[in-house]
């Protein structure tokens, strides 16, 4: 297939990113909304599910290699301080030990732009202090307890509110503020727009420190075979581990393989290159054995990631017909002890909602905790919970109904980039679901008015997020000579269901069932280069360029129908399952016949992700509607049910869609309700690093679910239509949950999570 | 971990005879719910592990007119929960059975170990100063401390884990110990230790010795609920619980006596005696449930995070009470 080069520009984690991508000369016709499909945009189970449930499935965690060895990070339990000395003579005593590597002897590598692979300043509990390597898991476990570490012990802060004070501890010698200073962006004039307002609404919101808690941990396993160096990874990212690996060990790319068939969820804590990879491969090679790393639950919560903690001062005004004329957002967030994920939240102040006159100013600072990763739409989960509430509060003041407010306040175009969108079925999301929920009925009109102490109240908040991925992405589609295919690509599935749509849109262009098509996914010696998922980018990135694989090997397979039908290949046509005479449709050889005609010929495809369009923003949009009920003597609130309503292109697989939201909602759940860094303020470490104490909800607290899809394909996205989803479900159910709660209660709780303490104390009963 | 030795007791005598190995630093394992994690995070490092699920004998729950109910420390909190007998006599017993973790834990958990865990402040179980593990204060005292205790605290905060052992205490039980110096009965209003009694020990267990039975007394027909509040839907410990077990006189509506205990408020589980005192003889009126909750919780001193507790506590007594008079 004939490519070309493009600049290319994609919305991936609060940002853009630019790039050079070869895209397709000529891509797939676009699957238009009316198209008829066969498999996809049909809710099929995913392709690995039984592998996936019944063990067969082999994840990083289950590798095992012969004579393999075992490391672990030994990490600072002290928040703040530097190394004064650390004696490993003890553990290496111990029988089975192989190796231990701390600063003293470790290479020195750059790391987070301002530190080391190990540095001998400790910035946080949990920071890397020494690795060491074993033959066994219980010789490892004996030798980190025999490591003796001295520290000097440094003053430590943990809020950034508080680190933003100049007499703060520093944890780098330019001050805590990232880059010195917030970032600031301004449209219209702020000053203008409050003073046209009849109703200004100022408040403050707060949210908590919550973790990414994936069912399997980070795991990474590595083996050097000569010079080739082979690394089952764990990540959201196959291709960026390979890259990283390669270029910080200084091996070459052709020598570096990076696998990665099968992950437990990352959530945005896999997207990087991870420390104890670079420290398990330096080990490997010294001491001649694979390495085996596998991060305990505790460390998962000290240094894995989480999604930073907010301070979010509001100010919001509008005039009486629901025109909003101004919003004034100052935010600022702990990023944690180094440059890693960012606690900016501004981007749905200026985007969500149609407004003249805008000014955020955001700060992420450093602290002496564990460094923040991109958590699930980072930003924007915290940033919705504040802006969301405000604007009831300011709808009230107004005397119009919430949901009535927000959509007198659809913005039409893009207001930051003065552009359109490709598509935007935001107003259908907040129908569609408001007479799901019963919006207009049930509603108490009065906040709190519900009689006896169950309370219930209704709530509403609304989610933008990119998820139109771009190029540069690929897959190889190859026909087999009976009649099969396989789907190469080397982006994951980091249990999205993305190898289950690549079968799916393999299997529509091809016009074959979903059982003939299997997919090789996250191995980078095996598969073209596909995304890193984050940002909701993988569906919308990876689908259309399998579609253009699938497209084209159809076509070239259509030589060997045409050798059986002993015509030229110009009069032969395509319909699913077969190719047939264009002049006499009776006449045709099924695709099986086709492929059998290879030989040992072989239909070999690669097909490219088209650009983005030009002049036009795609986002996906949507809202959800909480119902609770809130136990005003106890301060419980029960969710019992959600409504989410979204725009979000083609479903390209409904019923992975509904796993998704499912799964988002369950997530923003717990971020509303029940899921808490606990840090102890005077020794600066974490009190709850379990799955007991940090509270995801079970089973048990699940409410009722309800998934409307109101969009059809977005074909000026891209040629399949999807936008990703990953993210989007879980960005307005924390808050929905917040304004329901005042809806059934009539007081607002400004600080997540909304336990019973807080219910309790906003409703002065404690 | 570190390694260690396990033993099969094959008798309660040689249970016994083990666990007194001093020199062994020996612990006892039955369900292993709560020493399994103790072990992973090395609170206990024992030389000798004495596994008493091979002891035979242990596991039934037998009922009798006179003596009343017995439990055999071994028996699962899923016995307990499922049994017909406790179900229908005593009903906050199952009812508290059935609120413990999950339905993996209870079927794993034994009566004996949910009685003698140990306590799950997160100061004693991560790596922090903690009086009770031998540290120089208590770190809850002035820090994270939303979870800990209002009543009996000083100098450690701790709440009393257990679910079964409020209900329990509110019908009067007590437990069957057996130890180096023979058996022993000790009420349940005796077996709890407040951290002034002593802060290293919940209980009176001395070393080497074992839970072996739980009696409670035989059924006079009381009415009785247990609620356990918690921050969600399973596999949490109750934040505050409550057992109500009262007594109806007859014909006229009235309380004739009862016995409210409450778990998440203080280091054991907490007889609210005042309040007891004021069940007796009463119309069980709105107003007398309300007067009876707050003498329960009077004298609370909540911390800084807890206050929360006090009011919660209220509500919970007044429900388990009507849930009571409802039943």
């Amino acid at each position: 297939m004939a490519k070309k080069l493009v600049r290319s520009v994609f919305d991936f984690e609060e940002g853009f990113i630019e790039t050079i991508a070869e895209v397709p000369e000529k891509e797939p016709e676009a699957w238009a909304p009316e198209r008829s499909m066969r498999v996809a945009s049909k809710g099929h189970p995913r392709v690995d599910g039984y592998a996936r449930t019944s063990g067969d499935a082999r994840y990083a965690l289950d590798i095992q290699l012969p004579r393999m060895a075992y490391g672990r990070v030994l990490r600072s339990w002290i928040p703040h301080g530097r190394i004064r000395k650390i004696d490993t003579s003890e553990a290496e005593k111990v029988p089975g030990v192989l190796g231990i590597m701390t600063y003293v002897n470790a290479p020195k590598i750059r790391w987070y732009r301002d530190s080391t692979l190990f540095d001998p300043h400790v910035r946080y509990e949990g920071d890397e202090v020494a690795f060491v390597v074993a033959e066994t898991e219980e010789a490892l476990e004996q030798a980190l307890s025999k490591i003796h570490v001295e520290y000097e012990e440094l003053p430590f802060v943990l809020d950034a509110e508080e680190a933003m004070k100049p007499t703060a501890p520093k944890l780098f010698k330019n001050g805590n503020v990232r880059d010195g200073k917030p970032r600031i962006y301004e449209r219209g004039d702020i000053q203008k727009g409050f003073a046209e307002a009849d109703a200004v609404v100022e408040d403050t919101f707060r949210t908590q420190v919550v973790h990414h808690a994936p069912l399997e941990p980070h795991v990474c396993v590595v083996n050097w075979e000569g010079d080739r160096l082979t690394i089952w990874e764990s990540t959201q990212a196959t291709f960026r581990v390979q890259q990283g690996i390669a270029s910080i060990l200084k091996v070459p790319l052709n020598k570096v393989r990076v696998i990665n068939a099968f992950m437990g969820a990352g959530f945005g804590s896999k997207l990087g290159i991870e420390k104890h990879t670079v420290m398990a491969a330096l080990m490997a090679r010294q001491i001649g054995r694979p390495v085996k790393v596998v991060t305990p639950r505790k460390d998962e919560f000290l240094s894995m990631g989480n999604r930073p903690a907010s301070v979010q001062k509001l100010k919001v005004g509008a005039k009486k017909d629901g025109t909003l004329t101004a919003i004034s957002l100052w935010s600022v967030g702990p990023g944690g002890a180094y440059r890693s994920g960012s606690a900016y939240l501004g981007t749905p102040a200026r985007e969500m909602y149609k407004c003249a006159n805008v000014r955020t100013e955001e700060y992420t600072v450093y602290v002496n905790t564990g460094p923040a990763r991109a958590m699930r739409a980072p930003g924007h989960v915290q940033a919705f919970f504040a802006l969301d509430s405000i604007l009831d509060e300011l709808a009230e003041k107004i005397g119009m109904d919430p949901l009535d407010f927000r959509m007198a306040n659809i913005a039409e175009i893009d207001q930051v980039r003065k552009r359109p969108y490709t598509s935007k079925r935001l107003k259908e999301a907040y129908e569609a679901g408001a007479r799901a929920i019963g919006w207009y009925e049930r509603r108490n009109k009065v906040p709190g008015s519900g009689k006896g102490p169950l309370k219930r109240g209704l709530g509403v908040a609304s989610q933008i997020w990119g998820g139109g991925g771009g190029p540069p992405a690929f897959a190889t589609v190859e026909i087999n000579r009976d009649g099969t295919v396989v789907v190469h690509s080397g982006s994951q599935d980091i249990g999205t269901g993305t190898r289950t749509i690549v079968a799916q849109v393999a299997a529509e262009e091809l016009g074959l069932d979903l059982d003939r098509v299997s997919v090789v996914i996250g191995d980078t010696a095996l598969c073209p280069y596909g995304p890193t998922s984050g940002g909701s980018i993988t569906a919308a990135s990876l689908t259309p360029a399998v579609q253009a694989a699938a497209v084209e090997a159809r076509e070239r397979l259509k030589d060997y129908a045409a050798a059986v039908l002993g015509v030229e290949p110009e009069r032969v046509s395509y319909e699913p399952g077969r190719y047939y005479l264009t002049e006499d449709p009776s006449k045709s050889v099924s695709f099986e016949e086709a492929a059998r005609k290879m030989g040992n010929n072989m239909v070999v495809t690669t097909g490219a992700r088209g650009p983005n369009p030009k002049g036009y923003t795609i986002n996906s949009f949507g809202a959800q509607f909480a119902e609770v009920e809130v136990d005003v003597e106890t301060g419980k609130v029960r969710v019992l049910k959600i409504v989410a309503a979204h725009d979000i292109g083609r479903a390209i697989n409904p019923l992975t869609v509904r796993s998704q939201f499912e799964g988002g909602i369950i997530m923003g759940m717990g971020y509303a309700l029940t899921e808490e860094r606990w840090l102890d303020p005077q020794v600066g470490r974490q009190v709850n690093p379990n799955l007991h104490e940090y509270k995801v909800p079970t089973l048990a607290d699940i409410p009722e679910i309800e998934v409307i899809i109101v969009s059809e394909a977005d074909t000026k996205a891209n040629t399949v239509g999807g936008k990703g989803i990953g993210e989007p479900c879980i960005i307005p159910t924390a808050a929905a949950i917040a304004n329901a709660v005042y809806n059934a209660i009539g007081v607002r709780v400004k600080e997540l999570p909304i336990t019973p303490d807080r219910v309790l104390r906003a409703l002065g009963k404690a | 971990m570190v390694s260690f030795e396990h033993a099969n007791a094959g008798s309660i005598k040689e249970a016994v005879r083990l666990l007194g190995q001093q020199d062994r630093t020996p612990v006892a394992i039955a369900g292993g719910q709560d020493l399994m994690t103790m072990l992973k995070d090395e609170l206990v490092r024992p030389g000798l592990v004495v596994n008493l699920k091979t002891v035979p004998g242990l596991t039934e729950i037998t009922y009798d007119e006179r003596k009343g109910l017995s439990i055999g420390a071994l028996a699962t909190l899923t016995d307990v929960e499922e049994h017909p007998v406790v179900r229908a006599k005593y009903p906050a017993l199952a009812q508290a059975a059935a609120a413990v973790g999950t339905p993996q834990i209870r079927n794993m958990g034994t009566v004996g170990g949910n009685l003698c865990q140990r306590p799950q402040c997160w100061y004693f179980r991560g790596d922090f100063p903690c009086l009770r593990r031998g540290g120089d204060y208590c770190s809850a005292a002035v820090g994270q401390n939303k979870y800990h205790c209002i009543l009996g605290g000083d100098p450690c905060y701790i709440v009393h884990p257990s679910d079964l052992a409020v209900p329990l205490r509110a019908y009067g039980a007590s437990v069957e110990i057996v130890g180096p110096k023979g058996k022993r009965t000790v009420s349940l209003d005796d077996f709890f230790l407040l951290p002034s009694q002593d802060v290293r020990r919940e209980n009176v267990l001395e070393p080497g010795e074992v839970v072996t039975w739980v009696r409670v007394p035989p059924s006079d027909g009381a009415k009785a609920a247990f609620v356990k509040f918690t921050e969600r839907g399973a596999w949490d410990f109750a934040v505050v619980s409550v057992a109500a077990v009262l007594r109806k006189e007859a014909g006229n509506g009235k309380v004739a006596g009862g016995r409210i205990v409450l778990g998440g408020v203080a280091p054991v589980p907490w007889l609210a005696g005042k309040a007891n005192a004021a069940l007796t003889g009463v119309e069980p009126t709105d107003e007398v449930l309300e007067r009876v909750a707050d003498l329960a919780l009077e004298g609370a001193s909540p911390l800084e995070h807890n206050a929360y507790k006090v009011p919660l506590a209220k509500t919970l007594v007044k429900r388990a009470l009507q849930q009571a008079l409802a039943s």
